[in-house]
């Protein structure tokens, strides 16, 4: 592992390089570029808002808010798994005809929503700053979270990038698989909401720690305790989760490395 | 990248064991084909296993080295797994067995322009282009003005690539590509690349690469410039090397190869075409071989596909050879022997003014020379059953080295119908000498003036 961490280092600015090319593709002939970016989770915000705070009228203070701090982290886990399980399949042309690290692919989609995902948080700070949220005093917990989200993120898409040069209905499964982990997690509703039979599941689910210490951050503005979730060992349990799905994300993506070449 | 350059030239001076650039010990590679296209989760899910698959192995047991500094060469029939060795040297793929060793950096262009992107400018795609090949961001500011110089691409190198012609595009990708200075080079068939003058600067470009005490590993199907290029060719086919060494010689040996597997497909078609017609023959019973007309058959003999056969066998030529002036029985000649060549017919039925006549033809079934006795104005008389003669044409060998095929046939004066023809029943063998080459012999003489 430390030797493909070395060679990954060498070949960083293939990594940036294809990061930036990622970026500027996606906003290239676009004349407002990149706040089609923004505009996505706006509308989603808005959408949500209207149904949750006007049509089934859930009582939760500032819907727009408390939806939008967990929205965006997942926005980030589900547009890289979702761009990046077509990275090593859609680069046929340079896994069959150059070398290099091939996980530097699915890499450069990850840092590009990773990217996307700062802008739009800068942009977060800039609304909940005009409404008066003081984002300000937990503010650096946030680099630790998005630290550990960022090895979920990582592992999950390593996985399914290179599980899916083999199983290539795997890009339609990963959709729907998405959708149902979206409603899994505490994103619409308060975790206080669930039943608390099924809240031992829900709390397996990582993206329900990271949400609730986005949300404590952001919007409830309190730690560690904001809505009386995360404890240390759920927080503990998480961190385990993660590393398990990072460490198998990528030994499955170096195990099956040597073969690509040859499946597509 | 200077320094190492150094460093493995002057490890090279002194002999020391980096002396080999690339090592290729005992090296194998199968590919699994499957039955079906790519497996479904649900069929894996469902069988617990991979659908079936065959084993095909494209490499087996290849071993040979190339030193720093040397250019070597890889020809081979199409399939005979060029590319896949050079895949396997570039790290793309792995061996299923065998080893192979590196020694010091190495680019391998097998498609030019990989990895460019069609929305983004030349500009951009060869930074882009030059990091997937494993360059610096600052080599490429500080070569940047010499890659697009070498791309003439200047006017538009701000354009995005979709908008290049395949040419721009490919120049674009050899600009990068030869600017990334690696030790050693693999290249796959890419010198076809734009117009003479373009092509031109890229000989020039790997002829300075060789210059340079680089390593240069090239596949390619034009064996002029392997041969002009490489210190040393290897010939591969069906996955083995079939010889190594100096180019000159490897080509010939590769020429040869193609040139016996054109005849061969020759012979097949010549035989194909032989027996469509004489099918014709058959089916009407009365029709047109070769452009003449034949109203009596029997006696086809049919050999394998080919008529090799017919007519009505008023007559049947039962052996043939060839003789020298003093008629001695020869079993080949040389140019310019002066020889006999006879055969013999055995009469079965009464004939009258019978024409005896040959065509020779060579291996690919042109027609060298014919002639009969009709042709030559020469009277024959008339022959009774039982009747035993020898047909006997005496001539020069004007023929160029080669071996040539007559058929003597025996035919009624109307000029349309056979007693007796027999297809390629005996063979020439000239000894080459390289006195000529063609079909004709013109024998001119030749004179220079000043």
């Amino acid at each position: 592992m430390f030797s493909g961490i070395k060679t990954l280092f060498s070949y960083r600015e293939l990594l940036f390089s294809l990061t930036k090319k990622e970026l500027k593709v996606k906003y290239r002939g676009s004349a407002l570029g990149f706040f089609w970016s923004l505009l996505n989770p706006i509308l989603t915000m808005l959408v949500y808002s209207f149904v949750f705070s006007i049509v089934l009228r859930a009582g939760i203070e500032q819907f727009a808010i408390f939806l939008i701090c967990a929205l965006l982290p997942f926005n980030f886990l589900s547009n890289s798994v979702n761009y990046g399980a077509g990275s090593i399949i859609g680069n046929s042309n340079l896994v069959n005809k150059i070398y290099f690290p091939r996980e530097i692919l699915p890499l450069s989609i990850v840092l590009a929503n990773l990217i996307n995902f700062f802008f739009e948080i800068a942009a977060l700070f800039i609304v909940i700053g005009i409404m008066g949220y003081k984002f300000y005093i937990y503010l650096y917990l946030l680099p630790v979270v998005i630290f550990f989200q960022f090895f979920l993120v990582v592992g999950m898409t390593l996985l399914v990038s290179a599980l899916n040069v083999f199983f290539r209905d795997l890009q339609h499964l990963i959709t729907i698989v998405m959708m149902v982990w979206f409603f899994g997690t505490p994103i619409i509703y308060p975790l206080s909401m669930v039943p608390p039979e099924y809240q031992f599941f829900i709390k397996l689910n990582p993206m329900t720690v990271y949400s609730a210490y986005y949300r404590n951050i952001f919007y409830y503005v309190k730690y560690p305790e904001g809505a009386g979730f995360p404890s240390l060992v759920e927080t503990l349990i998480t961190l385990g989760i993660t590393f398990i799905i990072f460490f198998v994300g990528y030994f499955v993506f170096k195990k099956l490395e040597y073969r690509f070449a040859e499946e597509i | 990248m200077k320094e190492k350059n150094l460093s493995y030239r002057e490890k090279r001076m002194k002999g020391s064991d980096n002396d080999t650039a690339v090592e290729v010990k005992s090296v194998s590679k199968r590919y699994r084909i499957y039955h079906e296209k790519v497996p479904s989760l649900k069929q894996t899910i469902l069988t617990l296993r991979r659908t079936t698959y065959e084993e095909f192995s494209a490499l087996r047991d290849i071993s040979f080295s190339v030193k720093h500094g040397e250019t070597c060469g890889i020809i081979g029939p199409n399939g005979s797994g060029k590319s896949t060795l050079l895949k396997l040297m570039a790290r793309i793929i792995r061996p299923t067995s065998g080893k192979i060793i590196i020694n010091g950096p190495l680019s391998a262009l097998l498609e030019l322009g990989a990895g460019f992107h069609p929305d983004l400018t030349g500009r951009e795609n060869i930074y882009i282009n030059a990091a997937i090949l494993g360059m610096r961001k600052k080599d490429v500011d500080r070569k940047l003005d010499d890659i697009i110089e070498f791309s003439e691409l200047e006017r538009f190198i701000d354009t995005p690539v979709k908008n290049y012609s395949s040419g721009m595009y490919m120049r674009l990708g050899f600009s990068v590509a030869v600017n990334v200075n690696p030790d050693i080079l693999l290249i796959d068939e890419v010198l076809a690349v734009g117009d003479q003058s373009f092509q031109s600067k890229c000989y020039k470009v790997i002829y300075d690469f060789m210059k340079n005490g680089k390593t240069i590993i090239i596949v390619s199907h034009d064996l002029d410039t392997i041969s002009d290029l490489c210190s040393k060719v290897i010939f591969l086919k069906d996955g083995e090397i079939i010889d190594m060494g100096k180019p000159l010689d490897m080509v010939s040996k590769y020429r040869a190869y193609v040139e016996e597997l054109e005849k061969k497909r020759i012979i097949q078609q010549q035989r194909a075409e032989r027996k469509k017609i004489f099918k014709t023959v058959i089916d009407s019973n009365r029709k047109v071989v070769d452009g003449e007309e034949i109203s009596r058959l029997s006696n086809l003999s049919i050999d394998g596909e080919t008529i090799s056969r017919f007519g009505s066998g008023d007559a049947e030529i039962v052996s043939m050879g060839l003789f020298e002036k003093s008629g001695r029985k020869i079993d080949y000649c040389r140019y310019g022997d002066e020889v006999k060549l006879t055969y013999n017919v055995l009469f079965k039925n009464k004939v009258e003014e019978p024409v005896f006549g040959i065509r020779i033809t060579d291996y690919r079934g042109n027609i060298i020379y014919g002639t009969n006795t009709r042709l030559k104005k020469i009277g024959t008389g008339t022959f009774n059953k039982g009747d035993e003669t020898a047909v006997i044409f005496s001539f020069k060998i004007n023929l160029v080295g080669g071996e040539y095929s007559v058929s003597p046939a025996v035919g009624y004066n109307d000029n349309k119908t056979y007693c007796d023809w027999v297809n390629d029943m005996f063979t020439i063998n000239v000894i080459h000498r390289n006195i000529a080459e063609g079909l004709a012999d013109l024998d001119p003489e030749i004179s220079i003036e000043r």
